[in-house]
């Protein structure tokens, strides 16, 4: 068993658990203050001010942003696993998949 | 409070099928949220984006412990789909949508008769192209394999990129009878590696409808919840079930889903 893949698989599983956890304060944030569910995510400029002002939204918003992290993680962790492994070829491809991702972000701020 | 238990029931059992088939649950959440829910469409389209990273990223913590996922050949054939959905602008103007949803419907019909004439699963043979191994409880034994028919399996999934950009659908369907038909993946290698996939290309996405403001946290979280529970436990009827059992629930999978796109292609709303 590849030693990098249980440690990227580990890492998945505390990104999942943070996301998780963090919706559900979200949830609870917004029963508590009576305010149920809001209908809009926080935008990412605004979400630190937001968390700690316990803005349900701001929480929610933050458990679903790790969340969409993880595959960047996964991917990111491969390239360092073939980099260990001094598999040029394969750290130039996924290099070019992380990228790709990357890019989506860019394009998702414009 | 109905609306939400409603959506984590229907996100479990996304979370389940979609990992158990390597497809995402994006098959089901699309329909049945803008259709049993009213959502509208692109609010359906984000949270079913949020929901295939949900799908994933759980069944990978499952997958890659087991090292049943191929990263290279699934960073390989991502470069593919990424180039297509890139150019899916150039499709969308040199061909009708409805008509490519037909000939769409047609391809998956083709690919389930495919799948049931061959009954199970391709007999692994080893290579040096891309090699891996991983246990198969259900066979008791070790499988190794190595890939073949790279050439194909790079243009044919620069197609299925293209395509399931420009139809809105997830690329699973396609991407899993590529690696298991064409390119000598056995079934489960082949399913960990499209969920694998599958998140990868739906975080891409995920950033610019989160940045479009079209996340709506009353339907994104309770789904995404509901389908990290599903997405726990299907990959472990993945690993378990017999590659023959896994390949029929496919071919259902596939059939229907032709059905609604051939629906679709013919102006039936779905």
């Amino acid at each position: 068993m590849d030693p990098i893949e249980r440690l990227v698989s580990r890492v998945l599983g505390v990104g999942i658990a943070v996301a998780v956890a963090l919706m559900l304060s979200g949830l609870a944030l917004g029963v508590a203050k009576g305010e149920g569910v809001p209908a809009h995510v926080v935008p990412l400029a605004d979400l630190v001010t937001g968390l700690t002002a316990l803005d349900p939204a701001a929480w929610l918003s933050a458990g679903l942003l790790v969340l969409v992290a993880t595959p960047f993680v996964r991917v990111g962790g491969s390239v360092v696993a073939f980099a260990v492994e001094r598999d040029r070829r394969y750290v130039l491809v996924t290099a070019v998949v992380l990228a790709v991702m990357c890019l989506g972000v860019l394009l998702g701020r414009a | 409070m109905a609306v939400v238990i409603g959506i984590l029931i229907v996100a479990f059992v996304a979370g389940v099928f979609g990992s158990m088939l390597g497809v995402g649950g994006g098959i089901i959440m699309v329909p049945v949220l803008s259709l049993a829910f009213g959502v509208p469409i692109k609010t359906a389209i984000a949270t079913s984006i949020i929901c295939v990273i949900a799908t994933s990223s759980m069944a990978q913590t499952t997958f890659a412990a087991r090292g049943m996922t191929n990263m290279r050949l699934g960073m390989f054939l991502e470069v593919a789909t990424t180039v297509g959905a890139l150019a899916g602008g150039i499709t969308a103007v040199l061909i009708d949508g409805s008509i490519l949803q037909a000939c769409f419907a047609v391809l998956l019909f083709y690919v389930a008769w495919q799948m049931s004439r061959r009954r199970g699963d391709v007999v692994p043979v080893e290579g040096t192209v891309m090699p891996s191994s991983y246990y198969d409880p259900s066979q008791g034994r070790q499988v190794s394999y190595g890939v073949h028919g790279l050439g194909v399996g790079f243009t044919l999934s620069i197609v299925a990129g293209n395509v399931s950009g420009l139809l809105g659908v997830g690329g699973g369907a396609f991407k899993v009878p590529i690696m298991n038909l064409l390119m000598g993946v056995p079934l489960k290698a082949t399913i960990a590696t499209s969920n694998l996939m599958i998140g990868v290309t739906a975080a891409t996405s995920a950033a610019i409808f989160y940045g479009r403001g079209y996340v709506d946290p009353r339907w994104a979280v309770p789904a995404a919840l509901g389908i990290l529970v599903g997405a726990r436990i299907g990959p472990r009827f993945a690993i378990r079930l017999p590659a023959r059992v896994l390949v029929l629930i496919f071919e259902v999978v596939l059939v229907v889903f032709g059905v609604l796109m051939l629906l679709k292609a013919l102006g039936v709303g779905v």
